[in-house]
């Protein structure tokens, strides 16, 4: 096992914001986590990340207890993570973006050649390689922070909703260079998702979370008519949830 | 002509001063959201650091004998040393804390510098000249002498702005500095080292202050404990209305307070001329009720808009 999350619980201040969240990945594998607005995915992430520490818990990479440690040093342990929102460096360049992750490694030639990987797979980044990054469109930032995840060669990439601000002909992009980056690379994937239906079709196994607590895990493919998917999502008991007519 | 060429010349070494320090409290704030007051006493420290420790009246020449380059250096490396253990003792173990909480932090390690001070050199002011030469050398440009300092002074500032800037846009460091100050998490999800960055800002923002401390002792040929806040206080303004965050803010304010410290200076009243500060927070006052963020606008500000 590639990532454990073992039973964390995460506060702020003295609320808490996710309560006893497990999760795993396989090396290889794409799991998703959905759920709606302040469920927790985000913190999870970032408890991943070492942005925050959990209360409770551990989280356990590639057999280390990563528990607590600073974010630079889980960068440098091979997790990648594109936060929420994008977060480009907008008064860098495209290219110092994608290149500032690549200070940490010591493979000079690899680096490079990722690189030109990183500009076959998004033209309009080597295009635009000396425009400040702030002037991209939010697809192009969202593909150049992907870009620059990829650059630190990380065994596990973590995404918080890549699909955030997108129209869909792009989220389609976002997803179909996700899965390819999977199937050619091998790269490891943790997506974090409001919306379920794309990260059903990508994901291999996946967990709904609704208020700080996993509802439902589960391989997708078993999951993929939804009915229960939805439930977990939207907490309905067994005698209401034909009530409410949700578009999902 | 000549009258008008030296306050010229005056109000771009004034401004050119204030820019020094005021980059000097930008590029920690940019990195760390502090603004460090402690900053003059960094100044002041440098050049206290020309004498050798002595609570006697008399200042006995110690760096400040050195032959220049390694004058400059050894001066450089003391602040920067002074920086880092403040760094370590004082602002790591607050890391985490609000801004308030910081700049708290830093008048603690203000008065701590300025008491040491006492405690070691006393409190009395004491004469120094350095590089007297550079006041005495003049140019005569029609019916007046200007002096090579002021000329220096300017000099010396446009080519560490030049470096500075090379620093940030062309090394790796730099621009890991630059993606620190604009969005610090995302930098440390990317391998940033955190302690690297904000020491790295330290290291920066000492040396100079550490060039200003001579600069100024050049100019002023006297040594106080307090006498590098006034410098803080005008910079601090300095990077208030040039815009918090943004260096090239920073590099404005200063040449602005300069420029109006010294044209009043020159163009006030003789009766009045005693109140020029009156005039010049006065300015202030009216620069930040028509542009409350200041002169220049940050990247991280203009985001938040």
């Amino acid at each position: 096992m590639l990532l454990k999350v073992d039973n964390i619980t995460v506060h702020y201040g003295r609320l808490a914001a996710v309560r006893n969240v497990s999760v795993e990945v396989n090396e290889g594998e794409i799991v998703c986590i959905v759920g709606p607005n302040g469920a927790g995915k985000s913190t999870t992430l970032l408890t991943i990340s070492g942005i925050l520490s959990p209360t409770e818990g551990t989280v356990t990479f590639s057999d280390r207890n990563i528990t607590g440690m600073n974010p630079e040093n889980v960068a440098r342990m091979g997790i990648s993570q594109v936060p929420e929102g994008r977060h480009v460096f907008t008064s860098l360049n495209v290219e110092e973006n994608l290149r500032i992750g690549t200070r940490m490694r010591r493979d000079r030639a690899e680096i490079e050649r990722d690189f030109q990987m990183v500009l076959e797979m998004f033209p309009v980044l080597g295009e635009r390689k000396r425009q400040p990054a702030g002037k991209l469109s939010g697809g192009e930032q969202q593909m150049l922070v992907i870009g620059r995840a990829l650059l630190t060669r990380p065994r596990l990439m973590t995404i918080d909703e890549p699909s955030l601000g997108l129209a869909p002909k792009i989220v389609d992009r976002v997803y179909e260079v996700l899965t390819d980056l999977r199937n050619r690379i091998g790269l490891t994937l943790l997506i974090v998702e409001q919306s379920s239906e794309r990260a059903l079709k990508a994901a291999d196994r996946i967990h709904v979370l609704r208020s700080g607590q996993i509802q439902l895990s589960g391989n997708a493919a078993d999951l993929r008519d939804g009915e229960k998917v939805k439930q977990a999502y939207f907490g309905f008991t067994e005698g209401v949830k034909h009530e409410g007519e949700v578009a999902f | 002509m000549g009258y008008i060429l030296q306050v010229i010349i005056d109000a771009l070494s004034l401004g050119s001063l204030y820019a020094l320090a005021a980059l000097g409290i930008g590029l920690l704030f940019g990195v760390l959201r502090l603004i460090n007051f402690a900053h003059g006493d960094f100044i002041t420290l440098g050049a206290y650091a020309l004498i050798v420790p002595a609570y006697g009246p008399n200042a006995i020449r110690f760096i400040a004998d050195f032959p220049a380059p390694l004058l400059i250096i050894c001066t450089i490396l003391v602040i920067v040393a002074i920086a880092l253990i403040s760094e370590f003792l004082i602002f790591r173990p607050l890391r985490y804390a609000t801004a308030a909480t910081l700049m708290v932090g830093s008048f603690a390690l203000s008065f701590v510098i300025q008491n040491l001070i006492i405690m070691i050199y006393s409190g009395r002011p004491k004469s120094l000249n350095l590089w007297s030469e550079l006041t005495e050398i003049k140019f005569l440009v029609g019916d007046v002498e200007i002096a090579l300092l002021p000329i220096l002074i300017v000099a010396v500032t446009l080519i560490l702005l030049l470096l500075l800037v090379l620093f940030l846009k062309r090394t790796p460091w730099g621009v890991q500095m630059r993606a620190a100050a604009e969005d610090f998490k995302m930098a440390r999800m990317l391998g940033v080292r955190a302690n690297f960055v904000i020491s790295l800002a330290f290291v920066l923002s000492a040396a100079l202050a550490a060039v200003v401390s001579l600069l100024f002792e050049a100019q002023t040929g006297i040594l106080m404990f307090r006498m590098g806040t006034p410098l803080m206080v005008f910079a601090f303004i300095a990077t208030v209305i040039g815009g918090m965050g943004s260096l090239v803010g920073s590099v404005v304010g200063g040449m602005t307070v300069g420029i109006v410290s010294s044209v009043l200076q020159a163009g006030l009243p003789a009766e009045v001329r005693g109140y020029r500060d009156v005039f010049v927070f006065g300015l202030v006052i009216l620069i930040l009720l028509v542009r409350p963020q200041g002169l220049v606008l940050s990247r991280a500000a203009r985001e938040r808009v």
